[in-house]
């Protein structure tokens, strides 16, 4: 009887290699490689415009059994931690409130990334021909399954033993009221699985986990220890004893088509497009977490990322990738002045637009205002004398009739929505590397904040349809968005959002924001 | 902690306010600069402490001067220039069980640098493993 190619090949292979009785995993890995497995031929549902070569390595040298244990190890000492230890000593009442708050953002985005991640690297695996790095990218849809659900249990967990359940439970019932989950999508999402195979590896993998996970996963850990949180160190940095494949994954995805003619051609413009799809929110979302969503603060936010992306991610990867042709990224100089200004401008347009929100802000307090002086030279001139302004009036009070929107408006300072990133900008106020400019296009208006998204956006500008919140509620009054749109806590009347932390201060209801008439429209009727 | 250059907070770092800001937007600086450093991020563990104890900073200590190993709370933070590298059979001896490349990786939250494991040993290096250099199976090492 005849007998399959793969048939004879496993049979030729155990003739030469007989079925080993005892061996360590490295062994066992090497013993796979004799199996010739070959899928240069397989079709792909994903494409790439690049040549994958078909004998890329996976550099850890898994098999199954040895990703089953390691992970189950993880898994053990994560919750057996959490729910032994943290839980008996009341870890999660012990988180400083602003912190408290901070862990809405980052867990529950960080757990749509992941999800995404899922499905990218299912993709990646489709894409790729060689056995080894499908073997890599296969461990990775894995892992991405377990970080999940780990993000998910921590806002389980800070809801079930924890302060404040409200916006921990059920945050993703309120994603299309504000800006920020939008752009959170765009990177987490879009980014991660829409277009080319290899440039979603490029966005995921050599930028997003190898350069963004650093400061969003570990440096993260620092604050939240700072601030008095036991269960973001245990659960984030268990996450990254994964993330350290997925790096290596984007790395051999770009070893993989280091010698395609493809690469010479466009893997400079894919490496700067992503850098700058990833950091665009990364960097000031990041930075407002950290430095305004603490008490105790770790170092300015412009330290940590010079260290982990400029000096570490641009000179460890892609300065040592120079002589393959990789070039520092176009996009880079004004990527380090948002470091530097863009979390501060985000922070004073998420203050404002607080009740589309799911989390509570606070304003800096006198020792902060120093803080950031101190650390950002020119802050006070800038920011500071809002704050005090808008605190003078009574912000955080809902007998003040007053939010920080109103401000804007008053000052004739409006705010736009960049098309490409989703991210808030009002140019008259930023200091970060954001200008407005303006497209017609099939009818509609559309604004940029900056050269990088509106170059992606007259490429491709079909990928970037997304409504933003003043158009998809034009001529709609805010609370009546904020009730149906599920921005209400369980009494039906509370906002989750609140303009401070304080538990013996008034919170504000539907009824107060009604009292204010806000009437959303859209600034780009007025340009 | 030390004063090398590899440390936490050098160079740039020890750096604050205006004299921060002067060097971080120079114009040299608006490029990325090639390094030759590695970073690894070790979970603390009862494993990872003693390795770093008794291994890194104990007996092998002189095999990288360069090496830097930081407390960052919930994590050893280490940065060094060229490679670091832990074998995981020395690393059983002392600890005392058995301790394969794998349980090691169990607390490796993150590198920065070309990280694989050859039988044993796990490596991080700032060659370029797949394109400078052929990465190996277990057979040819």
């Amino acid at each position: 009887m005849a007998i399959s190619a793969a048939t004879k090949a496993a049979t030729d292979a155990l003739a030469v290699n007989r079925a080993p009785t005892s061996v360590n995993a490295q062994e066992v890995h090497r013993w796979l490689q004799s199996f010739t497995w070959d899928f240069d031929k397989n079709r792909t549902k994903y494409p790439t415009k690049y040549k994958m070569a078909n004998d890329t390595k996976e550099q850890f040298k898994l098999i199954a059994k040895e990703y089953a244990r390691m992970e189950s190890v993880k898994d053990e000492r994560q919750f057996g931690s959490l729910q032994d230890v943290l839980t008996r000593v009341d870890a999660g009442n012990k988180v400083h409130p602003k912190w408290n708050e901070t862990m809405k953002i980052i867990s529950n985005f960080l757990e749509v990334g992941e999800y995404n991640a899922i499905a990218a690297t299912g993709m990646l695996w489709d894409s790729a021909t060689s056995p080894e790095q499908k073997n890599g990218y296969l461990a990775q849809t894995l892992d991405e399954i377990r970080h999940t659900n780990q993000c998910g249990y921590v806002n389980y967990y800070f809801t079930k033993h924890g302060q404040d359940a409200a916006g921990h439970n059920d945050a993703r019932r309120t994603r299309t009221i504000g800006p920020l989950w939008k752009g959170m999508k765009r990177v987490f999402s879009d980014g991660f699985i829409s277009g080319d195979a290899v440039e979603c590896s490029i966005n995921l993998q050599l930028v997003g986990e190898a350069c963004f996970t650093n400061p969003l996963i570990v440096a993260v850990t620092e604050w939240a220890a700072a601030n008095g949180d036991e269960i973001t160190p245990t659960v984030f940095l268990s996450i990254e004893t994964d993330e350290l494949r997925h790096m290596a994954n984007g790395y051999q995805t770009v070893v993989s088509i280091a010698n395609d003619e493809a690469a010479s051609k466009y893997l400079n413009t894919d490496l700067n497009n992503a850098f700058w799809t990833q950091q665009k929110y990364f960097t000031p979302v990041l930075g407002m977490a950290f430095e305004y969503g603490s008490h105790f603060k770790v170092e300015p936010w412009v330290k940590t990322w010079n260290r982990w992306v400029y000096e570490d991610w641009g000179g460890i990867w892609i300065g040592r990738l120079g002589k393959y042709g990789v070039e520092s990224p176009a996009s880079l100089r004004d990527a380090k002045k948002d470091a530097y200004w863009a979390h501060h401008d985000l922070f004073l347009l998420a203050y404002a637009l607080w009740p589309t929100g799911f989390f509570r802000l606070t304003l800096p307090t006198k020792e902060e205002m120093d803080w950031f002086e101190e650390n950002y030279p020119g802050w006070y001139d800038h920011y500071g004398v809002i704050y005090e302004e808008w605190r003078a009036r009574g912000c955080e009070d809902p007998n003040s009739g007053f939010i920080p929107l109103m401000w804007f408006i008053e000052n004739n300072h409006p705010i736009y929505i960049d098309r490409v990133s989703q991210v808030p900008f009002c140019p008259s106020l930023c200091k970060g590397a954001s200008t407005l400019r303006v497209h017609e296009y099939n009818g509609k208006k559309n604004t940029f904040s900056d050269d990088w998204g509106e170059r992606m956006w007259l490429s491709e500008p079909e990928r970037y349809e997304c409504q933003n919140m003043f158009e998809q509620y034009a001529g709609r009054e805010l609370s009546e968005v904020i009730a149906e749109l599920h921005g209400v806590r369980s009494d039906g009347k509370t906002l989750i959002a609140q303009p401070h932390t304080d538990k013996d201060g008034k919170m504000w209801t539907l009824d107060d924001i009604k009292a204010l008439n806000c009437v959303f429209s859209d600034p780009v009727d007025a340009l | 902690m030390s004063n090398n250059a590899n440390s936490y907070g050098a160079g740039i770092m020890a750096k604050t306010g205006k004299e921060f800001a002067d060097e971080y937007f120079a114009e040299e600086n608006q490029v990325v600069h090639e390094s030759n450093d590695v970073v690894l991020v070790l979970k603390k563990s009862d494993e990872m402490n003693i390795i770093v104890d008794e291994i890194l900073l104990g007996d092998r200590k002189d095999d990288n001067p360069t090496l830097v190993i930081e407390d960052r709370a919930g994590y050893w933070w280490l940065k060094a220039t060229g490679k670091i590298e832990v074998d995981c059979e020395e690393a059983a001896e002392i600890l005392g069980k058995e301790f394969s490349v794998y349980d090691f990786l169990v607390d490796v939250s993150s590198t920065i640098g070309r990280a694989y494991t050859l039988g044993e040993t796990f490596t991080i290096t700032s060659e370029l493993m797949g394109l400078d250099r052929k990465l190996e199976n277990l057979d040819a090492a």
